[in-house]
């Protein structure tokens, strides 16, 4: 498995059971979780027909900012309820009510399991809109003469994902910026993140020229520059990894892809980096059992042994 | 806090893993212990089939060691990443280039490389969670070594950098879990807790939440042997269909437990319509229909009557159940005749709970006429013996941890990452006893 999945496995396969052609009904009461600790709530409060799915976003509140609400109810329209409490975002289904062929029910389901992808999404989409919108604007000047604003871009969207994590998102006329701030806890997977990062960053020379740009650095980039809640002062910890996304990877058609792939990076990072461990132990395991294998072979050819006479004496060979 | 992540709970048994987040009913996700990986089944790789290391012939510094033999470590690129676990590699290994491996054998981990990945696996494909921002709950069997308990818990805290862990004896969630049922009043954590899954059945006494190693007892006689034993019925009658699958089928919806054999006889004899019929459905859509008959009580039989199965185990289970209670120390005796668990699938059929219960009371009642006898004239106050059957029999243990995971003490009885770097993997031999006394 090299790239993690966008849905939620699990409300996926649940909904798949609950969704198909004359399943029993069946209460369901199921908190999951997801990445960025993201939790649901799969539940049949009323009757065993209509489920009920919440969601809880620890940064719903930035991503309403950024038009989160007309996103999902563009994806679920009829079916948005109102929320449950403690959670920010609930959608109702009527099991009764669908109808159809397998694959029809089962891209319902996978289109609930996509909750998380979907709210997320709205700041990304915002900028394609803010970027399409400041193209347009741009093409009528030249570089030279262009007013400040509109080389500069829109603002800053910031997304805090994590306690101390977040994504920031900027749309300028060329381009948008997808900046991640991460910190490592752990010594090791700092170095492991390194190596990984400078995969991505030499990635574009090498092989992949289509590749958006990768930069790493310590320090915050430019474009933060302003933006509160940024702190400069904690050195090797935080690391800023840049994505530039050109006119190639914003077009409409590839919106979709792009955005699913973007959310997912720092989960399938650190991924990556507990799998590289996983790696590297089983070569130790490997290496461990073959040193074993010569520390066992390693016997002395002919062991001296002290010879006794059947009363217990020893004697020595003479004349040795 | 009040959004705290819910902890992750892991049962991971020889056939199937139990996956999913404590406060929940049921575990997320069930499915095999398996995982396909690239290159051969047999002896390819370090492991597969004796538990021990396959070790090259020659072991070489240029080559990392690897020998002739396809190890990963002779790889260049992503072929780590090349596998499946679960119903997935089941799937996968049916293909060409696969092949599959258990990583757990008689419930202990053995081949620790698949165990690392099949972890890692679970965790972010099918949970999908940091294991930073959560708590796991870990079983092993009772008789666990110390060493594979250090063995997770490197891995857990090294490669998954998990915030804290806590490793549970499955006996004891099982005895956690039945405290769901209306007749266990005190929720203590002494019983006798019968685990019968698919491949063996165990018979283990805990008391105060400690099992009793010295006096555990297992037979060799489980779920897939009563699938065998529905076979061979099926086959000596000459059915249409007798695929093993077809008998587990018929074993899972048909099987209960008599009170007595041969009066059940007698009983279908009479009452033709105790016959049941059992429909197989074929892939292409053809339809047929098995007869079901005696196999009905007689399979779990084979738990009460073993002599009818196999000739070389002879010892019925609820003797087996005396025995390993007449072998614990004389004081909590009481108490693990008072509270016998079930936990495991082949435990559910109807009735099993109150048969072994009867049959247990029944030798412990001798015995104690017996010794009235023999002291000339004493009375006994009696000894109370209850089976203890719940609805969560199925997922026993990984229900007690849902259970215990829940609570919100769960984390201070964990070890956390900090603990582990000051200490290192030898802090994890001790665990404070979780839902013991002084808990919840």
């Amino acid at each position: 498995m090299l790239l993690l999945d966008y849905q939620n496995v699990l409300i996926e396969s649940v909904l798949k059971e609950r969704f198909a052609q004359d399943a029993p009904p069946a209460s369901i009461d199921q908190t999951v979780s997801d990445f960025d600790g993201v939790t649901f709530h799969i539940s049949t409060p009323e009757t065993k027909t209509k489920i009920l799915l919440s969601i809880q976003i620890r940064c719903f509140r930035d991503l309403v900012q950024h038009g989160a609400e007309q996103v999902l109810q563009r994806e679920y329209g009829d079916y948005v309820t109102s929320t449950e409490p403690g959670y920010d975002f609930s959608v109702l289904i009527d099991v009764e009510g669908i109808t159809g062929e397998k694959e029809e029910r089962d891209a319902l389901a996978l289109k609930f399991a996509l909750l998380k992808r979907n709210a997320m999404a709205a700041p990304f989409e915002a900028a394609y809109q803010e970027y399409y919108q400041l193209k347009e604007e741009a093409s009528k000047f030249t570089s030279e003469e262009a007013p400040k604003g509109v080389l500069e871009g829109g603002q800053v969207k910031a997304i805090h994902y994590r306690e101390e994590e977040a994504i920031y998102v900027k749309a300028s006329h060329d381009r948008v910026t997808v900046i991640f701030s991460t910190i490592f806890r752990e010594e090791t997977d700092r170095v492991f993140g390194k190596v990984f990062i400078q995969e991505f960053v030499d990635a574009r020379r090498r092989a992949i020229q289509n590749a958006p740009q990768v930069l790493f650095r310590n320090d915050p980039p430019l474009e933060l520059q302003g933006v509160p809640g940024i702190k400069t002062t904690d050195g090797e910890k935080v690391g800023y990894v840049t994505f530039v996304l050109f006119p190639r990877h914003l077009t409409p058609q590839r919106m979709e892809d792009v955005i699913s792939h973007i959310q997912t990076f720092r989960d399938y990072f650190h991924y990556h980096i507990k799998a590289s461990k996983a790696y590297i132990h089983s070569r130790m395991r490997k290496r461990t059992a073959d040193f074993l294998q010569v520390l066992r072979r390693a016997r002395p050819e002919n062991e001296e042994k002290e010879r006794k006479t059947a009363s217990g004496r020893t004697f020595k060979v003479q004349g040795s | 806090m009040a959004n705290q992540t819910p902890a992750v709970v892991m049962d991971n048994g020889t056939g199937f893993s139990k996956l999913g987040f404590a406060g929940n009913d049921s575990p997320s996700f069930v499915f095999p212990t398996a995982i396909a990986t690239k290159g051969g089944a047999a002896g390819s790789h370090a492991g597969s089939g004796s538990g021990r290391p396959s070790v090259a012939n020659k072991p070489s510094f240029l080559t990392g060691g690897a020998g002739p033999g396809g190890h990963l470590s002779a790889k260049r690129g992503t072929e780590d990443l090349d596998f499946f676990i679960g119903d997935e590699a089941l799937a996968a290994s049916g293909g060409p280039g696969y092949g599959l491996h258990y990583p757990i054998r008689h419930g202990q981990i053995e081949d620790w490389d698949h165990m690392e990945r099949f972890w890692s696996n679970s965790i972010f494909k099918y949970l999908r969670v940091e294991p930073e921002d959560h708590y796991f709950l870990l079983t092993e069997p009772p008789l666990n070594p110390p060493e594979n308990r250090e063995n997770t818990a490197e891995i857990f805290f090294e490669s998954f950098n998990c915030a804290g862990m806590y490793i549970a004896v499955q006996a004891v969630l099982a005895l956690a879990a039945s405290w769901t049922s209306a007749k266990v009043t005190d929720r203590s954590l002494t019983g006798t807790v019968i685990d019968s899954g698919d491949g063996v059945t165990h018979v283990i006494p805990v008391a105060e939440g400690y099992v009793i190693g010295s006096s555990i007892k297992s037979i060799p006689i489980a779920g897939r042997d009563i699938t065998y034993f529905v076979q061979s019925l099926l086959r000596d009658r000459g059915e249409p269909d007798s695929s093993l699958k077809t008998a587990s089928e018929i074993k899972e919806e048909h099987c209960y437990v008599c009170p007595d054999i041969v009066k059940e006889f007698a009983k279908y004899d009479r009452d033709r319509s105790r016959f049941a019929k059992h429909v197989v459905r074929h892939p292409n859509g053809r339809e047929v229909s098995v007869d079901v008959g005696y196999e009905r009580f007689l399979a779990p039989e084979i738990f009460f009557n073993p002599e009818i199965y196999s000739s070389d185990f002879l010892t019925p289970l609820p003797n087996v159940v005396d025995n390993v209670i007449q072998q614990s120390p004389i004081d909590v005796r009481r108490g693990l005749y008072k509270n016998i668990v079930l936990s495991g699938g082949s435990t559910l059929y109807k009735d099993f709970g109150r048969r072994l219960q009867r049959d247990i009371k029944h030798l412990v009642d001798t015995r104690i006429k017996a010794s009235e006898v023999r002291s000339g004239g004493a009375r006994s106050g009696g000894l109370d013996v209850q089976v203890i059957t719940h609805k969560r029999q199925r997922h026993g243990p990984w229900f007690g941890g849902s259970l215990l995971g829940q609570t919100p003490e769960f984390r201070s009885y964990c070890h956390t990452k900090q603990e582990y770097q000051e200490y290192g993997p030898s802090i994890v031999r001790r665990f404070a006893l979780l839902g013991g006394p002084g808990g919840s």
